[in-house]
Formats: structure tokens, sequence, C-alpha cells
């Protein structure tokens, strides 16, 4: 005879109150709560990346360099907690690049514009980064404060942020808001030669509120809305001409859905973006990825993105060098307005203390999977493959 | 892929321990068992009254002293759970009553006198702590003790951690509270028998256990009569004697500190209330009187004598 036995599951009688009374403390107890504990372990993970963006066609760059970024990121990661209440985290990047991005476009004889590629050896930089965060867990809610430094040989970030999160309805509702903030500085190579800028800087103040709601066993919901007020040189130092507004307003609202099916043993999550900003750029982002469990040793995502982007009001895919410096035009191709496509399949596997993750992606852009109208089809869209390799140690 | 049920025993918290759960690899399962029995040894190392350098001996050892002592966030949760407890029991469940245990020695058979219970009564109470933001201040005599909590919030714990693992079918046994990390294969409930209080490896009662998870409180040794009254051996705060309550008592909720804290009140409470409160709240249980009558609801609780050995599933 088998019995079920749960005391929720029951109608309320009288003497519910008194049970609610026990358990709404007993839940409250961090061991049994899930949220706003120190993790129990610590995690020291180590991630290797390749970004390869595919060659600029001859038919856009009919002359000089076609090779563009090829970009390899080491990623060190330590999550460890500190004490009863407290938590670290810290992580540490390094980033090198070598090739190419579009320096001018011209008119071709067709009028198409051609994409001229800056320096005949092309770009060679690297970038690291150390960021740190500590948490600390209340009975219920988690406040987190961190910063980060980031240099490069022509760039400068130092940020600063505050989060924290909530949760109510015994666990049901989270609630998280954050405010952020960077300060940015940008003192180009070969400023003299060329005629660049030789030092200007950048701050962004950024907020976030998001709501996450678990719905049954089985589904989560989640929203979330945040705005970034960019101030400063905001413009592309190592282009021929590029000019751009000094002030930057960009407003993104999320949404993501998540749902368990049993008994595939899988899991579906569809998230949503949509982004406005004030250079007239307006997006929608749709992406979703299946958790496919294979037993208790590998899991299996695929997942699949679609982007399409509206031009800035100043884009324009030829370089206009009549125009005075003081109007607004940029060539950028991420200025522009185009539709991309990626997709890709991760793996992730666990062996004990260790899990071992790896990603690909392949992205392609192009004005012809774009949502708007593309009267200015750009130049210089990016296709590029993505491959990462990560391992996770658990002591 | 051939899963294996995996038992790891241990001794913790005074008590006959066990884990059990499936795990096809024989080195995962001991890396699990090693990390669920590391948060066993934290909680006890932590809340043992009878470790010297537990947290919990630190803060009886500042008893009297108005500095008080500075609680993290799991220890004023425990106390917010207790008080809890206090208030629904109508402060029969206090976590303050410890120190009636330096009169009552059952062994010797010797009932103190009504002065010494009186002078005791005076360092009882729940109501007497004060706490200040997040400092307790213990007054001088006074001593906590978190049995009837602190096992039965380690099981969950434990549990909780083996689900966070990935362990999907699994049972955590801390000296008989139990909590279900998962079901069994195709969501069969776990089997658990419960212990006669008379002992000879009978079985009071069994459960088949799903989900959440089951404690019990009993008075192991016989009821003894004092002056044409029957008592047992488990006290009460308020009048400082033994209670004329239920003889075993075995609860199964959601999780196993609220199952704890339901039996652990079902027994102090004088035997029809207590039996009256489990009839209300709605839950599984199962007791025995001081009469040896086994009854309740939600258990299996056929009279024929069934052993242990046969509960035990392969």
């Amino acid at each position: 005879m088998t019995r079920k036995n749960t005391a929720t599951g029951r109608k309320s009688g009288p003497g519910s109150k008194k049970l609610l009374a026990l358990s709404t403390t007993a839940l409250a107890l961090p061991g049994i709560a899930a949220a706003d504990a120190p993790p129990p372990f610590s995690t020291l993970s180590y991630k290797f990346t390749n970004y390869q963006e595919d060659d600029i066609s001859r038919r856009e760059a009919p002359f000089g360099e076609r090779e563009r970024y090829d970009i390899d990121v080491h990623q060190l990661r330590l999550i460890t907690p500190t004490g009863r209440n407290t938590s670290l985290q810290i992580d540490g990047n390094q980033e090198s690049m070598s090739g190419a991005s579009p320096w001018f476009n011209i008119a071709g004889a067709d009028g198409d514009p051609i994409v001229n590629l800056s320096g005949a050896s092309g770009i060679r930089d690297s970038r690291r980064e150390l960021s740190i965060a500590g948490s600390y867990y209340f009975d219920n809610a988690t406040l987190s404060a961190s910063t980060g430094y980031s240099v490069e040989d022509d760039y400068r970030s130092r940020y600063y942020g505050l989060s924290g999160q909530t949760n109510l309805h015994q666990d049901l509702t989270t609630i998280a808001a954050g405010i952020s903030y960077a300060d940015d500085e940008i003192f180009p190579t070969d400023a003299e030669l060329f005629n660049r800028v030789t030092k200007e800087s950048k701050f962004s103040t950024s907020a976030f509120v998001s709501i996450s709601q678990i719905i049954n066993q089985t589904s989560t919901l989640q929203a979330a809305l945040s705005i970034t007020e960019q101030t400063g040189f905001l413009s592309d130092p190592y282009k021929l001409r590029d000019v751009r507004p000094e002030q930057r307003t960009q407003l993104a609202l999320s949404s993501s859905y998540r749902h368990f099916f049993v008994s595939e043993d899988a899991a579906l999550h569809i998230n949503y973006r949509y982004y406005h900003d004030d250079f007239g750029i307006s997006s929608h982002t749709l992406d979703s990825s299946w958790y496919q469990n294979l037993g208790n040793s590998l899991q299996l995502i695929p997942h699949l993105r679609y982007y399409s982007q509206s031009a800035a009001d100043f884009y324009s895919n030829v370089d206009n060098f009549v125009l005075p410096v003081t109007e607004n035009q940029s060539s950028d191709y991420r200025l522009s307005a185009y539709g991309a496509v990626s997709g890709g399949i991760n793996l992730v596997a666990p062996f004990g203390d260790w899990l071992i993750s790896l990603n690909t992606e392949r992205y392609i852009a192009n004005e012809k999977y774009s949502a708007y109208d593309v009267t200015q089809p750009g130049a210089g869209l990016v296709r590029y493959f993505r491959v990462s390799l990560g391992i996770d140690y658990t002591f | 892929m051939d899963a294996a049920l995996r038992s790891f025993p241990f001794q913790a918290m005074g008590s006959f321990c066990e884990i059990r759960f499936l795990e096809p690899s024989r080195i995962e399962a001991r890396a699990n068992a090693r990390k669920m029995l590391a948060e066993v040894n934290r909680l006890e190392q932590k809340y043992s009254r009878y470790n010297p350098a537990s947290f919990l001996s630190e803060i009886n050892a500042m008893a009297g002293n108005n500095l008080g002592t500075k609680l993290d966030t799991e220890t004023r949760t425990i106390f917010n759970h207790a008080l809890s407890c206090y208030e629904q029991s109508d402060g029969l469940f206090d976590i303050t009553a410890g120190v009636l245990r330096r009169i009552w020695d059952f062994s010797s058979g010797k009932v103190p006198s009504q002065t010494e219970v009186d002078r005791l009564l005076s360092h009882i109470g729940f109501h007497k702590l004060q706490f200040s933001k997040s400092r307790l201040i213990l007054p001088a005599g006074m001593e906590i003790d978190f049995g009837g909590i602190v096992k039965e919030y380690a099981a969950d714990s434990v549990a909780r951690l083996g689900r966070s693992l990935g362990i999907e079918c699994g049972l955590v046994n801390l000296g008989g509270d139990f909590a279900v990390i998962g079901p069994l294969p195709v969501n069969r409930p776990w089997p658990i028998g419960i212990i006669h209080p008379e002992g000879d490896r009978n079985l009071m009662a069994r459960l088949m256990l799903e989900q959440g998870g089951l404690a019990s409180s009993g008075d192991y040794e016989r009821c003894f009569v004092h002056q044409g009254k029957r008592y047992s051996h488990i006290l009460n705060p308020k009048t400082g004697w033994p209670c004329d309550g239920l003889r075993a008592v075995s609860v199964s909720a959601d999780t196993c500190t609220v199952a704890g804290s339901i039996a652990t009140i079902a027994m102090l409470k004088p035997e029809q209330q207590g039996i009256a409160l489990l009839e209300e709240l709605g839950v599984d249980h199962t007791y025995m009187t001081c009469d040896e009558q086994i009854s309740g609801r939600g258990f299996i609780t056929d009279s024929s004598a069934e052993k242990i050995a046969d509960q035990i599933p392969s």
C-alpha cells in the first residue's frame, strides 16, 4: 500500500494555521531554503574561447587586408564561500586579438561601398581584466558588490557595481535590482601619425530591475528592465571619419521562460529582448535553447538565435568626407540595419568533482535577414565561428 | 546504465545515521557521500551540546554576560523556528528546558524536591531570552539546547544538498529522522519502519515516504508511576516535572524539521491533547499511548509483529 503524505496537498483544516506557522520558520532555515546561503563549495573554472571572424570577401574589399579579427580568450574564475554569510568571486581574463577591422568605406564604381580594413600589418592587441565581487547573504536576501579593471594597449576601463536580490512568497518570487558605473579611457595608438584623437573618456551608468517567478514545479518566468546612460567620447577613433553624439541612452526589456519536460528529461529556455536607444537603433532578439539530459553524465544543448536591428539615424554606408566634422556620421556596420542568425551546440559533462563543457556557435549577419527596412545595406557585416572549452573543479 | 543503491552508514549526532542513494558510479557515490557527510559534521560541530568548542557551547558559556553572542543567519533562523515551536505549543516546546536534566536522574529513580524544581524553573523560558539586533543575550543560569530541531534540520539540509548534487533517488536517516532526497525509481516511495519503543526489533508502524521528511519523538524507557500517577521521561518545561503524555510519536510532513517539531510538541502535551493536536494538524502520524495502544493515520500499523530486516529494501 502506498500513501502519499504531503501536508500541503490537503484541504486546510483548523490546524493548518499552526502548521503554516511551523512550516514558515522551518522553510526559512538556510539548509532548507534554496537561496541566500553562500555556495557550499569552492569552484575553480577555466575556459578557453576562440573567436574567429570569416575573411571579408574580395567583392567587399578589393584591395589590401582581408583577414578580420581572430581572438583567443582565457578566463579563470574562482567562487568560494568565505564565511557563514559571505562568498567571494574572482575573475581574471586574458584576451589576445589579431586581425583588422574596417577603417573607412568608399563608394565603388557601381555605388556599392568598398571596405578598407585598417593597417597593412593589421591590429595586434591584448586585453587583461581582473574583477572581484563579494556577496553577503542575509536571511532572505543577498547583497553583492563588485569592482573590476580592464586594460588594453589603447583602452582602460574601471567599473563598480552594486546589486541585491530578495525572495518573496516562500521563495517563489525573486526580485533583483542593481546599479553599475564604468569609467573608460581611450588613447589610440599612432594618434599623431593618423591625426587621431590622443585621449578621450567615456562614462556609463546603468541600472536594472528584474523579477523572477516560479509558476509551478516545471516552469519559471522572468522579466527585466535595464537603462544605461553613456556620455563622453562614443565614436570609433580608428575610423577615418566617425562622428557620433556624445550622449546615448539605452533601454532594454527582456523576458525569459523556462519549462522542464519531465518525460523528456529536458528543459526549454526561450528568451526575448527588445532594445532601443536614442541613436535611433531598435532591436529584437529571440533565442531558444533545449537542455537535453542524457543520463546523469551528459547534457546536450542545441541553441538558435535570431537578431535584427534598425540603423542609427546617422548611419551612412559610405563615408562622406565633404560633410563637416560637426555632423554625426558613421559607416560602422554595427550601426546599420541588419539581421543575424546564429546557432550551435553546447555539451556539458560532469565527472565527479569535475565538469567539462564545450560550446560552439556559428554566427552570420546579413542585411537580407533584417526585419527592418534597409535603405543602406551595411558593408563588412561579420560572420564568425566561436568555440570554447571549459573545465570546472569543485572542492 | 545499471544504477546501484549505495549505502553510507556512519555515527553522528549521538546516533546511527545512514545516507542511501542510487548512483551507478562508485567513485561518484563516494564523492557525493563525502560532501553530504561534511554537512552533517558541520552542523554537529556547530550545534553540539556536548562539544565544548561548538558555537552552541559558546552561546551557553556567555550566559549572564550582557554582551551576549552575535548570531549568524543560520543560527538566527533556528532561533526563529524555535520561537515558532514555543508559540505554537503554548510554551511546551522550549529550547531552554535542558537545565532540568540537572535534577532529574531517572536511572537513580530519585524524585527531586519541589524546591529544587522551583529554583530551576526560574532559569527556563524562551521569553526570557533577549535578542538585540543579531545578538542574543542569555540570562545567567540559562542554557540552550537545540534537541528536536537541529538533527531534523540537518536531515533536510543534507537532502537538499543531495538534490543539488544531482541525486534523484535518495534517503537521509539521521538517527531516525528521515528526509527524502528523491523517491525510488519510477516514483516509488521509501519504506520506513518505526521501531517499537519496547525494542526487540519489532516495528511499531511502517510508512511509505515519497517526499518530505519523517521524525519521531519517543520515550523509549518505560513509564514510571509516582504517587499513583503515570509519568514519562520527557520533561515539561512549565512544571519541571515529567509529562503524562504519549509514549512515542512519529510524524511525516513536507520537511523533517516540521515533522520533528510536531512530534515533539505532541509528546509534550497531555496524552489526549497530543492526539487531538495530531488530528487537528492533518499530517500523517502514528503514536503509542502509555498503555501501549498504537494508532494514527497514513501509517501502516498492523499489529502483526514484523521484523525490521524485512523492511530494508535491497
